[in-house]
């Protein structure tokens, strides 16, 4: 099996599965607790219907919205993920640049492996940053002030990462980073030896975003959750929140927001954005899934604030149905991370050709000409 | 595998069925007929969902919450089980200490291998002592005032058992207590010399409160379900649980409460909780999940008497949305029997530690400090 046997995202899980040392895997595919949230996440899909209009004279729909005060060419981009180098020796470099080729935003985690400005010089497309809140003094600060002169379009703060979520598949394989090597995991890195080749003949593993303030993060072996529990931090609260959207003073999302009423004071507080997101069911299992609640959030608060659907996304059809119930646009992780794993920057090129065409397909298939004529006549409740 | 390959209730459920011979785990692990009910406890928990709140300040979180006017640190304790000492040697002991460690409430059973003067001498935290209604009126005497003496707190009488459900992979494993060898079991406890060995060396087996009453509490090896058929009154009614009541004189609970109907009647005769229960699945295959009913119950006599949410509980959201609904405490019994068959006390401690945990961590991702913080707004339901 290589990238070309891959058509839809079941195919390019099975070929990063094929690649990749089990415990990373496992750290991409696993959700917390009993991974009920992260099934949901994509189940709840099936919830709706489309129903589709005929004889509308389609022709070529335009597949370009606009969100965080950027127009981009397909209402679908890249979520921000932790560690990027683990999956591809090129990380974050390769999705940066097949996110640019599509004209969608890629988006960086604090945790990335390169540094803001050094993806900043090598992509030109429209470019996120994911922030959390640090207990280390300063370093919140710093990474603002980097976005902004590096030319980031956005910023979104993530806010359902106080505590690490109890991913049991990563206790069970001792995912930690930069890998830890049990006797189990020696195993599976053993039998991915192209892997290990790579990411020991490439640059050094490094957090360069945070190196410089939190000595742990480079070298040593160190959990990921330990990290999340040691450095962020859970006295977080809507002041901070406030403080950030100030201090970026561009586009401000916030990530993980799920309840009505804390979209009301997103609004208030004067956030562009929220991402509504469950971090792709690797937090709270047994919380609702982002599609079940976008109806409830976009009656609230659409047309005051966008709102991003991120979680669960599988297939173009998802993207439309979340857009006609009052989504901006959509993100995914795991669907482009999987094609990374499998390809690197070719397989993210080809997980975001595959979206694209089947938006582009589905669309015509609706009657829609553009994103706009997406809206509530177009899903059904099953 | 060992102990410390435990992360939640599946892998304490594989180890303890590594563990024990097989008509014993299987008397653990089965339940009623085709076992409906039993998978609906747990699977109930699904169909509903947490919406959390962001950005609320959460670094301490205090998940002590009171019932029957005790304060426990965790919204959940350990419901009585029958016969501990046949899951592990350390049986009662084991599981009331741990429950101290973590100062929640220990329940035993009138079916337990070890006696409430001894329970009583070991544990100082809340205890619970379940009531079997037996036909032997003085049998039923003899035990209330052991059980005042030995200061109990809380009295519960089980309601659900009034004749032995039909649980038929103890008809399958021929389970019998003390166990009897029958040819297809004798091979499966050879397997498990472990278990036998410490059975047989630490000390008789005995049910303490009947010994002295009847044949049952000796070692003639009898089914559980016939001592539910030839030794409880089904004749009990309403006045009976009210006398007892009366006569045990302090927090009184029924446990096994399905009906609103029968909820309400339980706050009219006195009691100060209910259980509601269907007891593990084991009884009435069919009837409903106790977390599928909470929410009417909890809206007729929620505010009368302590309502407790109890079966299916396999995980730390599972106890935050009982309680969300209404619920002011949860109980379980195999959440913690699968951990005393696996490691005995370090098993049970193992396990509560784990749901404390859970509980802390799922209650900052939900933003909430306290339990008295969970309502039905951070619920929804999925069919709505
Ligand atoms: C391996 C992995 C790492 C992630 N790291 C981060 C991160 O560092 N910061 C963040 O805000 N979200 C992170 N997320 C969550 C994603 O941004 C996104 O919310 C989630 O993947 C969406 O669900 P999906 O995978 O079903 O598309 C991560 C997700 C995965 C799968
Ligand atoms: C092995 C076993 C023995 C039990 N023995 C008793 C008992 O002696 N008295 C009683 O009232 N309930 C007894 N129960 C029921 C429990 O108190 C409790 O209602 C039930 O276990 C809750 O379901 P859960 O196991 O899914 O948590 C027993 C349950 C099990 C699994």
């Amino acid at each position: 099996m290589n990238l070309n046997d891959c058509y839809n995202f079941s195919d390019f899980r099975k070929l990063a599965k094929k690649k990749l040392p089990a415990p990373i895997f496992h750290y991409i595919d696993g959700g917390s607790d009993d991974e009920e949230t992260l099934k949901r996440n994509t189940d709840s899909f099936s919830k709706f219907d489309l129903v589709p209009n005929i004889l509308a004279s389609v022709g070529e729909p335009d597949l370009s919205t606009k969100v965080l005060g950027t127009k981009i060419d397909m209402p679908l981009f890249l979520s921000p993920v932790a560690m990027q180098r683990l999956f591809h020796h090129d990380g974050d470099k390769a999705s940066a640049r097949a996110a640019e080729k599509f004209g969608t935003f890629y988006s960086m985690s604090t945790m990335a492996t390169s540094s803001i400005e050094e993806i900043a010089n090598k992509a030109g497309g429209p470019k996120m940053f994911q922030i959390y809140i640090h207990k280390t003094q300063g370093l919140t600060e710093n990474l603002i002030d980097r976005c902004k002169s590096s030319g980031f379009n956005a910023m979104c703060l993530t806010v359902d990462t106080i505590v690490a979520g109890n991913r049991e598949r990563d206790h069970k394989w001792g995912f930690t980073t930069p890998p830890r090597l049990t006797l189990k995991s020696l195993m599976s890195f053993a039998m991915h030896p192209m892997w290990t080749m790579n990411y020991l003949t490439h640059e050094k593993f490094q957090l360069p975003n945070v190196s410089n303030f939190v000595k742990k993060s480079s070298s040593i072996a160190k959990g990921v959750m330990e990290y999340i529990n040691e450095q962020y931090d859970p006295a977080m609260n809507w002041k901070d929140a406030e403080y950030c959207i100030k201090r970026w003073g561009g586009p401000f999302a916030l990530k993980g927001v799920m309840s009505v009423e804390d979209a009301k004071r997103a609004v208030d507080i004067g956030a562009s954005a929220i991402i509504l997101s469950n971090h792709g069911g690797r937090q709270l299992d047994g919380s609702r899934s982002p599609f079940d609640q976008l109806p409830l959030i976009a009656d609230e608060v659409g047309g005051k604030i966008e709102i991003i659907l991120d979680g669960g996304i599988r297939r173009g059809t998802h993207v439309l149905k979340a857009l006609s119930l009052g989504a901006t646009a959509c993100s995914f992780g795991k669907g482009f991370l999987f094609a990374l794993g499998a390809g690197g920057q070719r397989g993210v090129e080809s997980i975001l050709q595959k979206m694209h065409d089947e938006i582009k397909r589905d669309m015509i298939l609706m009657g829609c000409k553009s994103i706009k004529e997406l809206n509530k006549s177009k899903v059904t409740l099953r | 595998m060992n102990l410390k390959d435990c992360h939640n209730f599946n892998d304490f459920r594989t180890l303890a069925k590594k563990k024990l011979p097989s008509p014993i785990f299987h008397y653990i692990d089965g339940a009623a007929d085709d076992e409906v009910t039993y998978k609906r406890n747990t699977l109930a928990f699904n169909d509903v969902d947490l919406v959390p709140n962001v950005l609320r300040g959460v670094e301490n979180v205090d998940l002590s919450t009171t019932i029957f006017g005790k304060k426990l640190d965790l919204p959940f304790y350990c419901s009585p089980t029958a016969l501990q000492r046949l899951f592990h040697y350390q049986g009662e002991r084991a599981v009331g200490k741990a429950a101290q460690k973590f100062n929640t409430m220990f329940g035993v059973s009138s079916l337990a291998t070890v006696s409430v003067e001894e329970i009583s001498s070991l544990v100082n935290t809340p205890k619970l002592f379940q009531f079997y209604y037996h036909k032997d009126k003085g049998l039923n005497n003899a035990i209330v005032e052991r059980v005042k003496a030995a200061k109990f707190d809380v009295m519960a009488l089980t309601v659900d058992t009034i004749t032995g459900g039909n649980r038929e992979r103890d008809l399958r494993t021929g389970f019998t207590s003390p166990p009897k060898l029958t040819l297809s079991s004798l091979f499966s406890f050879a397997t498990k010399p472990m278990w036998g060995i410490n059975y047989v060396t630490r000390g008789k087996f005995e049910l303490p409160h009947l010994q002295d009453h009847i044949k049952e509490g000796t070692s003639t090896a009898t089914s559980i379900g016939n001592y539910f058929s030839t030794m409880l009154d089904q004749s009990m009614s309403w006045k009976d649980a009210e006398n007892l009541c009366a006569k045990w004189g302090g927090h009184f609970a029924l446990k096994g409460i399905m009906s609103v109907e029968d909820a309400k009647r339980a706050v009219d005769i006195g009691c100060s909780g209910i259980m509601v229960s269907n007891h593990g699945g084991r009884q009435l295959d069919g009837a409903r999940s106790p977390f599928d009913q909470l929410a009417e119950i909890v809206d007729a006599v929620g505010d009368k008497i302590d309502v407790i949410c109890e079966g299916g509980i396999q995980r730390g959201t599972h106890i935050l949305k009982a309680l969300s609904l209404g619920a002011k405490a949860c109980a379980g019994g195999r959440l913690y029997l699968y951990a005393l068959a696996a490691a005995g006390q370090a098993g049970v401690e193992r396990a509560l530690g784990q749901y404390r945990s859970e509980l802390e961590r799922d209650m900052k991702l939900m933003g909430c400090t306290k339990i008295s913080e969970l309502n039905r707004n951070n619920l929804k339901f999925r069919n709505v």
